[in-house]
């Protein structure tokens, strides 16, 4: 029977998914993480505890586990393990994103010297240090630009700044997180790293996929309706498919595969996040990982499967190409956070989940926790799921839904 | 359709003068009661009861006519409603219809005994238990049925975004291998009421 190593941080939102996936596919998992399962001890082969930031000495260990229990395929739930999955999987010579790949599609700057270097339209950028000069590196900027720390993601800590003045109040700002114990005590690349970037106007949306063999196979362009115009860029509606011209999505889908092609992810799922200006279409960032958070929820596939199968599937070596988009639309909406303090109360939900359309409703952060909006937070309050014939009714279905909840933060 | 001279489905006093309220007020239209299993699965049952007017019935919907009214449900829902009985509740914060029914009783509703319960939570408390309170965590077996077993976790593992590999990875194995003949798991915890999990998701 195939066995497949999955790789989750502790912290991941993809477990179930992933582990139910795994289970539909009757293959052995492993399940890798930075966290000691408890009963590993009790179920060998079962569980691994391996480092985010100790690529070769989590390779070490995957590669001796590897000599016990052979393994047809490594996965890794997120972006934090995908260095280690890709540096594992050519090892062991499994189907993955080379690591060099992997690289430079997780490190934006690196990301953007590559695009740039190969021809592709690019925005201006320049990348500093947070203990450089705040005020020279603001004299130097071009605006409206947008300051983001290499460091961090899903928006946090991503600031757009129209003046010096405001370079200057986004810098300290980034610098404050940055100095955040659980921030200093990741590991990884450029910590002390920000990217600053032309700010590139547009409508954004994310294109869901999976490269085989350098050919993407789009599974979905999804629109983020409201505006991510700034100062913060906060997620929080996606729908698919997307309401778009097909010419305009075929461009988009274009300027995924040219940057899938550039940056050599040849064999994985990749995400991607872009802005539509008009006719034209500019890539924000490409991330060797599938949708995170509990997004992929809403993507079903015929035959049917969920995102998290297609990506096995595909690991495992099993053609996806027959695979495609369930019909209807979808779509999910990230609870913001109001303001920091005590979350106290989240009252509504019936009355939420009576909105036709509505699927779901999980709240992800438990009642007497301190919640943090961004740019300095890294959670979402929780998701909205909702589905129906058409991407407005599912927009609509979403926004009346959440006006219908009463988030009771108490500040501090 | 076919009539049947005794009926499946129970009700009581209330329930019934509920709906002979409803139908007297309504005199001009020959409503039936149609009564179905919206949810077979023991962890959530859920039923719906309708008024349904003379052309909404179907040629193989069971009937029986003894209440004062008629009542209707589908073959399927006739045979998991066999035994049931219906009421009508009035409370403060809720009034309704409501269906008792033994083929799918509540998961935790019956008594946990018998020799496959008593052996799964002897696994529990000797291999599962000691482990997971290193993680502050503790379950509870709640049902065996159908060689199906349902837990509750709790403590550190209520919430935990690990807790579904706890569950799979861990507690699976090891009750498939000291319980061989027990043929699946649920967790029937609502892990989003979890007020100390081990490790909380974000994104």
């Amino acid at each position: 029977m195939s066995r497949v190593l999955l790789l989750l941080s502790r912290t991941s939102y993809r477990a179930a998914a992933f582990v139910a996936a795994a289970h539909r596919l009757d293959v052995d998992v492993t399940v890798g993480s930075n966290h000691r399962q408890a009963l590993a001890d009790l179920t060998p082969g079962g569980a691994l505890t391996l480092g985010v930031g100790d690529v070769d000495r989590s390779v070490a260990i995957i590669v001796r586990f590897a000599s016990d229990y052979p393994l047809t395929a490594i996965v890794a739930a997120e972006d934090d393990f995908a260095p280690v999955a890709a540096a594992a999987s050519e090892t062991l010579g499994l189907t993955h994103h080379p690591p060099e790949a992997v690289r430079s599609a997780r490190n934006k700057a690196v990301m953007r010297e590559r695009l740039e270097a190969a021809g592709f339209p690019s925005p201006w950028f320049h990348v500093a240090s947070v203990d450089d000069d705040a005020e020279a590196a603001a004299a130097s900027a071009r605006y409206p630009c947008v300051l983001k720390p290499l460091a961090l993601s899903a928006s946090r800590g991503v600031i757009r700044a129209d003046t010096p003045e405001e370079f200057g109040r986004a810098w300290s700002r980034i610098r404050g997180i940055l100095e955040q114990p659980e921030v200093v005590t990741r590991s990884g690349h450029g910590v002390a790293e920000i990217l600053i970037e032309a700010y590139m106007p547009g409508r954004e949306v994310a294109v869901e996929g999976i490269v085989v063999g350098g050919e993407l196979q789009t599974l979905a362009v999804l629109d983020k309706p409201d505006p991510m115009e700034g100062p913060f860029f906060e997620e929080t509606i996606l729908v698919t498919p997307s309401r778009l011209p097909e010419s305009v999505q075929r461009e988009i889908v274009s300027c995924v595969q040219r940057s899938v092609a550039i940056l050599g992810l040849d064999d994985g799922p990749v995400h991607a996040e872009l802005r539509v200006d008009g006719e034209r279409a500019s890539l924000l960032e490409i991330a060797p990982r599938s949708i995170g958070g509990r997004c992929s929820t809403i993507l079903r596939f015929e035959p049917e499967a969920t995102l998290e199968e297609l990506i096995l599937h595909h690991a495992l070596g099993t053609p996806i190409d027959e695979y495609s988009r369930a019909p209807g639309a979808s779509g999910v909406m990230m609870l913001p956070i109001p303001v920091a303090g005590v979350l106290r109360e989240v009252g509504g939900s019936e009355a939420a989940l009576e909105i036709p359309g509505i699927e779901g409703l999980e709240i992800t952060i438990p009642v007497g926790q301190r919640v943090v909006p961004l740019p300095e937070g890294n959670h979402y309050l929780g998701f909205l799921f909702a589905r129906a014939a058409k991407s407005e009714q599912v927009e609509a279905a979403l926004r009346v839904a959440y006006a219908r909840l009463d988030v009771k933060v108490e500040p501090s | 359709m076919r009539d049947t001279t005794k009926s499946p489905v129970e009700f009581t006093a209330l329930a019934r003068d509920r709906v002979l309220q409803f139908l007297q007020a309504n005199a001009d239209t020959h409503f039936a009661v149609r009564i179905r299993v919206a949810s077979p699965s023991p962890l959530d049952p859920r039923y719906e009861i309708t008024m349904i007017e003379p052309d909404e019935k179907c040629p193989e919907d069971v009937a029986f006519n003894g209440y004062g009214f008629e009542v209707v449900m589908e073959p399927e829902s006739a045979k998991l409603l066999d035994g049931a009985r219906v009421d009508w509740i009035e409370a403060l914060t809720e009034s309704g219809f409501k269906v008792e029914n033994p083929n799918l009783a509540p998961i935790g509703s019956k008594p946990l005994e018998g020799p496959l319960a008593d052996r799964v939570r002897q696994a529990i408390d000797q291999f599962v238990n000691p482990g997971v309170a290193q993680h502050g965590g503790h379950v509870t077996l709640v049902e065996v049925r159908d060689k199906i077993v349902y837990l509750q976790m709790g403590g550190g593992c209520q919430g935990c975004g690990m807790a579904s590999v706890t569950l799979s990875q861990g507690i699976e194995r090891i009750l498939q291998e000291q319980v061989p003949e027990i043929e699946g798991i649920e967790d029937v915890t609502n892990h989003g009421d979890g007020e100390n999990p081990y490790i909380s998701a974000s994104k």
